[in-house]
């Protein structure tokens, strides 16, 4: 066929849509992280200070965190990253994105499912799952919108009319890819109505699950579409040439290889098995030299354009933004040492550590993007370039100021609930805590106030530049020529692909067998590695010829993203599937909660206890001393969700059951000041007066059943009966002391769960079936 | 030349690689070339040796350490860890209480710099459920504890009765309050109970029911 020459004018209209968007979701999702900053400092800004009674349920913190942290993640970075992945894609490929319609689909329905978030959130409807929160329809909504974005982009891939693929593309394909995986894993669950369902896992399973899936949200959603945006605007808007191919793609494999496998550094010390948290710690220790590889290839790019550093803004956000993610980048590993995380884990140096990255590396890698952007999408030129510098200062100022303020924060909290005084008693109440810190979540505040002042400079400097202004499509001229395509099959099995990938099922046999199996897993893996160099070695000009083939393959490029992604989280969950289950835990089982604590547990979950409270005893001595023994695996196995929290605003409540009377916890939760002076939890005086919804506790109980948790045979009318007898008992004893309260309130609901938090009974270990795991699980 | 083209032969081995870099790689994407760089050998060395550390570390732990019993499990490392600390606490305890008995009480209780030292204490700690006058109720409602203001003393009135109630905790923690000891150690609790005892006559209305 001979070579056609034709024109092309790119869909840039979704790019402004989207873009658009990002700036709008942007700003709430801001707000929304400032203002309950200020309530970590000020609990009666929950709607009390404006004249609230004793505060708003739909503004309390354990509402609005999943609020916030949805909005930055799916609605700020996720609309960022659609705008860039949809400039950049067409340019790359040479075409018009596939589908019109398609993207338009994906436009729209994407910002429903943010509208539809931003809605149930306030209103207490959420799975309970960190960043999993959504309820179920709208989970099925973002599958279904997710696909069609990557059919939209697979399919732009397919029709392209540059033959190879550019490193920003590998990066979109694994982003697609693997966040396809991870949301739909992480977010299997059975439904109990249309606003409540109870997740498919339980227990160390679901926790494992949700680490891997929350751990790769940050590095599928977050990272890695950001850095394909890198390496698009970055040489774009420096005019110089990417530093270097080959560390494109030796960082590029490495790192989606590894990432997967470091989640469990979000779960260490506690219960979950010793082998799972070890390869978390040695796998992040790993991911070091793969994220710093990006931050060498962006920085570097800038050598013989440094001088445009002080002139233009894009530079000067982009630049900081590489910077912040090889800083966040290098504490990650450093957070992942066990020793290390006993101290910082619970506490704001972690939440310090993950906003370096999002205001950081995502929000500034999006305003430089915004300023490249918009002179060109409607031809014109930035209203108010002063203020783009202004932005970026006061941008900076603000994530130092928050990150300084989290990391002394953190530091202070964790020594002091670490330290015991000569006699061995504990030196600090936890309160004692929390009051230390209390002037550093004001400057944290400030500091969040800051970088939203900074955006929205940025968002009032986009509409001043483009008021008025016709939007610009743009278009170029391509010859369409048919692309040359090696057999599919041909371009996997090959040395560069069997080699590794011998090597790699090599050491996975050796993690995961026992005794003499696992030496051959190791000579295996060893031999495979050996041959990989020196094949590679002897046949570099073959294996980069080979790799340049594959460039122009997307399809068996893709494959192999997938699989180099899934490797990891298979190997850790499919065993903790199959070995960690009720039947086969340690020492203890967790005692099945009745109906009403059932009830109650869904109130915790709602009012999003989870947000300031773990249930997690981690084996560390102080925290033993203070909360009390250690958690097994089995105290939580029928926790449908997991409950061991990833933060500590408040103390642990593993060991909760019967520390304090139901009169205690009835006062606390009306007015937590009463009884504890000094501390920043929110009223919770409307579970006082509002039902538990005992209509759908059967059905609740029904999939609890289903899901292998070991209730007693009931019916219905049973079930509910029950609750009340329950509630009943403790609406009586709370009258003992004078206090008048609903048995079937929200309350008393609550009360019944916090009193039977912990409760397990001695169970004997059975003796371990015989195969994989055995020598490591082995180990309490 | 790009370095990617398989026809072309190896350059001479004589040649050091490095004088042939940068080179600059003959395709452009949307006007974006690419530098074909070695990968610094810093940079390389750090990806290395986290493999290796990865390799020797699991060898370590679970070819060696642990099938040897080398490495204690983490279970049993912080259960001797707070073994130790609770023995602490006990031989703290008896020294403190070698040196207590319930006339040594009642003349703390008339210390005022011990009792100062207990109301900062009680008062940061125990009014939240027994109120800052002892009377266990606030604006009219009934708070979690028992009142301390009267002569009903369920757990028994004696002074050392009173410190090991605080110690130790109820008999029956589903009802009652938790043990502080740990939390606090010997020395505060003594203060606390002569801080409570100062708000009483000697002996005259403690009674134990």
């Amino acid at each position: 066929m001979n070579p056609v020459q034709t024109s092309v004018e790119f869909d840039d209209r979704t790019v402004r849509r989207f873009l658009i968007a990002m700036l709008f979701w942007g700003t709430i999702a801001l707000l929304a992280g400032v203002l309950i900053a200020f309530q970590l400092h000020r609990w009666q800004l929950n709607g009390k200070e404006f004249g609230g009674g004793e505060g708003i349920e739909w503004l309390t913190f354990g509402r609005l965190r999943p609020v916030h942290t949805n909005a930055a993640i799916f609605a700020f970075v996720g609309n960022m990253m659609f705008a860039g992945i949809y400039y950049s894609t067409q340019r790359l490929c040479k075409v018009r994105m596939a589908s019109d319609i398609l993207s338009g689909i994906h436009f729209w329905g994407w910002q429903f499912i943010i509208v539809c978030a931003a809605v149930t959130l306030p209103l207490g409807l959420t799975r309970g799952k960190e960043y999993a929160e959504l309820i179920w329809p709208i989970n099925v909504l973002v599958a279904v919108v997710w696909v069609i974005f990557g059919l939209n982009f697979f399919l732009t891939l397919k029709r392209r009319n540059e033959p190879s693929l550019y490193v920003a593309l590998w990066f979109y394909i694994a982003t697609i890819i693997t966040v396809a995986m991870l949301y739909i894993v992480n977010h299997l669950s059975i439904p109990t109505g249309w606003t409540h369902s109870y997740p498919l896992f339980g227990g160390v399973q679901d926790a494992l699950i949700q680490w891997w899936y929350g751990h790769n949200a940050v590095a599928f959603f977050l990272t890695t579409p950001i850095l394909g945006i890198m390496y698009y605007f970055m040489p774009k808007a420096a005019e110089r040439p990417v530093y270097s191919y080959r560390l494109s793609i030796v960082h590029f494999w490495s790192l989606v290889f590894i990432y997967i496998w470091a989640g469990p550094h979000h779960l260490l010390n506690t219960a979950l098995p010793y082998w799972l948290q070890m390869l978390g710690v040695l796998f992040s220790l790993m991911l070091w030299a793969p994220s710093w590889g990006g931050m060498l290839n962006g920085l570097l790019t800038l050598r013989g354009a440094w001088h445009k550093l002080r002139t233009d803004p894009v530079i000067k956000f982009f630049a900081a933004a590489v910077t912040f993610y090889g800083m966040a980048t290098f504490e990650g590993p450093l957070l992942a040492i066990r020793s290390v995380n006993a101290l910082s884990h619970y506490s704001d140096w972690t939440i310090g550590h993950v906003h370096s990255g999002t205001l950081g590396w995502n929000g500034f890698m999006a305003a430089g993007m915004t300023y490249w952007l918009v002179p060109r999408l409607w031809k014109t030129e930035l209203a108010r370039p002063g203020w783009a510098n202004m932005h970026f200062w006061i941008g900076l100022v603000g994530i130092l100021m928050y990150v300084a303020a989290m990391w002394i924060s953190g530091i202070t909290q964790g020594l002091m609930l670490n330290q015991l005084s000569d006699d061995g008693s504990l030196k600090y109440q936890f309160l004692d805590t929390l009051k230390a810190i209390r002037p550093l979540m004001l400057f944290r505040a400030i500091g969040g106030t800051l970088y939203l002042a900074g955006f929205v400079m940025m968002v009032i400097n986009v509409w001043l530049s483009v008021r008025g202004r016709e939007p610009v499509n743009g278009s170029i001229r391509v010859v369409v020529e048919t692309p040359k395509k090696p057999p599919f099959w041909k371009a996997i099995f090959a040395e560069p692909v069997i080699f590794p990938a011998l090597a790699i099922t090599g050491y996975c046999l050796w993690f995961l067998l026992p005794g003499l199996y696992a030496w051959g897993g190791l000579v295996l893996g060893l031999d495979m590695s050996w041959r990989t160099v020196w094949l590679f070695v002897r046949h570099k000009r073959k294996w980069t010829a080979w790799y340049e083939g594959l460039l122009e393959n997307w399809a068996p490029f893709s494959l192999l993203v997938l699989v180099a992604a899934a490797a990891g989280g298979m190997l850790q969950i499919i065993p903790t599937l199959t070995f960690n289950r009720a039947a086969n835990v340690e020492d203890r089982l967790q005692i099945v909660p009745t109906p009403l604590e059932l009830a109650g547990r869904d109130i915790y979950i709602s009012e999003g206890c989870y947000g300031c409270h773990s249930q997690m005893v981690r084996t560390l001595a102080p925290e033993v001393l203070r909360y009390g023994d250690y958690s097994r695996l089995g105290e939580s196995i029928f926790d449908y969700p997991f409950q061991w929290g990833s933060k500590r605003t408040g103390p642990d409540l593993a060991r909760e059951a019967g520390k304090r009377n139901n009169t205690w916890h009835y006062q606390h939760l009306m007015d937590p000041r009463a009884l504890s002076a000094g501390s920043n939890m929110p009223s919770y005086h409307w579970l006082d007066t509002q039902k538990t919804d005992l209509a759908s506790l059967p059905r609740r109980v029904a999939v609890q059943l289903q899901l292998g948790v070991p209730y007693p045979a009931m019916t219905q009318d049973e079930i509910r009966q029950r609750a009340i007898e329950q509630g009943v008992g403790i609406a009586q004893d709370l009258r003992k002391n004078g206090l008048y309260v609903d048995p079937e309130s929200r309350m008393v609901a609550l009360i019944a769960y916090l009193q039977k938090l912990g409760l397990s009974e001695e169970v004997t270990p059975p003796e371990r079936p015989m195969g994989a795991m055995v020598p490591i699980t082995a180990q309490p | 030349m790009s370095p990617a083209d398989p026809s072309q032969p190896d350059p001479p081995s004589g040649q050091p690689e490095k004088d042939r870099w940068p080179v600059l790689r003959d395709h452009v994407y949307d006007g974006i070339q690419e530098f074909d760089q070695p990968l610094p050998n810093w940079w390389l060395w750090t990806l290395y040796l986290a493999i290796l550390w990865t390799l020797t570390v699991w060898f370590w732990e679970f070819q060696i350490a642990r099938p040897l019993n080398l490495a204690k499990p983490d279970g049993q490392r912080v259960s001797e860890a707070v073994t130790e600390v609770k023995d602490r606490q006990a031989a703290h305890l008896t020294q403190v209480l070698s040196t207590l008995d319930d006339r040594r009480f009642w003349e703390m209780a008339r210390n005022p710099e011990v009792t100062a030292r207990g109301q900062t204490t009680y008062e940061n700690i125990c009014a939240a459920c027994h109120a800052k006058d002892l009377s266990a109720m606030m604006g009219g409602a009934k708070l979690p504890g028992l009142p301390l203001n009267d002569a009903e003393w369920k757990y028994g009135g004696k002074p050392l009765d009173i410190f090991r109630t605080v110690t130790k905790g109820s008999p029956d923690p589903t009802k009652g309050m938790i043990a502080w000891e740990p939390q606090l150690g010997g020395v505060k609790v003594a203060e606390i109970v002569a801080y409570i005892l100062s708000t009483h006559q000697p002996e005259a209305d403690l009674t134990a029911k």
